[in-house]
């Protein structure tokens, strides 16, 4: 299954993104799951960063919350909404919202 | 001449619900109850942002750009314009990584005279034992 997650919460109350496995992963970070590509805390980005995933991060959420591209770790690319709709309809078979 | 002081405590991040700008509102909300007060009674809010709270005091946010909301950055300015005491926790900015230069500090823009003030959190629990009332959102 190519399963598309969307993160929108910053502190995680659920564990079931560990529990997925799918063969291809990609983690939509909206909302305030932004500050899983942009936060360090005490100087470590967010475990969420860790997992073999390709990670997207919104930005009309982030620049809503004073960040931007530069902002943003490495390994997670900046996407609009329409980007979102491609990845829905190209990339994924299925989505979820954590 | 009694005075009832409050205390806003800021815990969450913000826009992923309204509950962060809520206590703005309802802290500047607080000094518009004059009607239902005797003469000469006060009524005074502080403003803490504490942990994750302290994301909400990012400067250049584009709400009302993106969104066409207000910012939470434009509430903690019109709490400034209004003279109330609004404290921001050190440690917990150090522990973002966020410095001074990262939050809005002030709202001379709008005329105001107060600044943001990044504190110890001691500073914020003395701010609390002396309040009448807490607030947490």
């Amino acid at each position: 299954m190519k399963l598309a997650v969307f993160v929108s919460d910053y502190r995680l109350t659920v564990d079931t993104l560990d529990r997925l496995n799918p063969e291809k992963l990609g983690i939509i970070l909206v909302q305030n799951g932004v500050y899983h590509a942009t936060t360090k805390e005490n100087g470590k980005p967010s475990s969420l960063l860790n997992k073999s995933a390709s990670y997207y991060a919104l930005i009309d959420d982030l620049e809503t919350r004073g960040l931007g591209n530069a902002d943003v770790a490495d390994n997670v690319k900046v996407i609009s909404y329409s980007d979102i709709v491609d990845l829905i309809f190209n990339e994924y078979d299925k989505t979820a919202w954590l | 001449m009694p005075t009832t002081k409050l205390g806003f405590i800021v815990q969450r991040a913000g826009y992923k619900s309204e509950n962060p700008k809520l206590a703005l509102t309802h802290a500047i909300a607080s000094q518009s109850v004059e009607v239902y007060l005797n003469d000469g009674d006060i009524v005074t809010a502080d403003i803490a942002f504490i942990g994750d709270g302290v994301l909400n005091c990012k400067k250049d946010q584009k709400a009302m750009d993106i969104y066409k909301l207000t910012s939470t950055e434009t509430h903690i300015k019109m709490s400034l314009l209004l003279d109330l005491n609004v404290m921001v926790c050190k440690e917990d900015l150090d522990r973002f990584g966020m410095t001074e230069n990262d939050i809005v500090l002030d709202a001379e823009e709008f005329g105001a005279e107060l600044t943001v003030k990044v504190v110890p959190f001691a500073e914020i629990t003395k701010m609390m034992e002396g309040m009448n009332h807490l607030l947490f959102f």
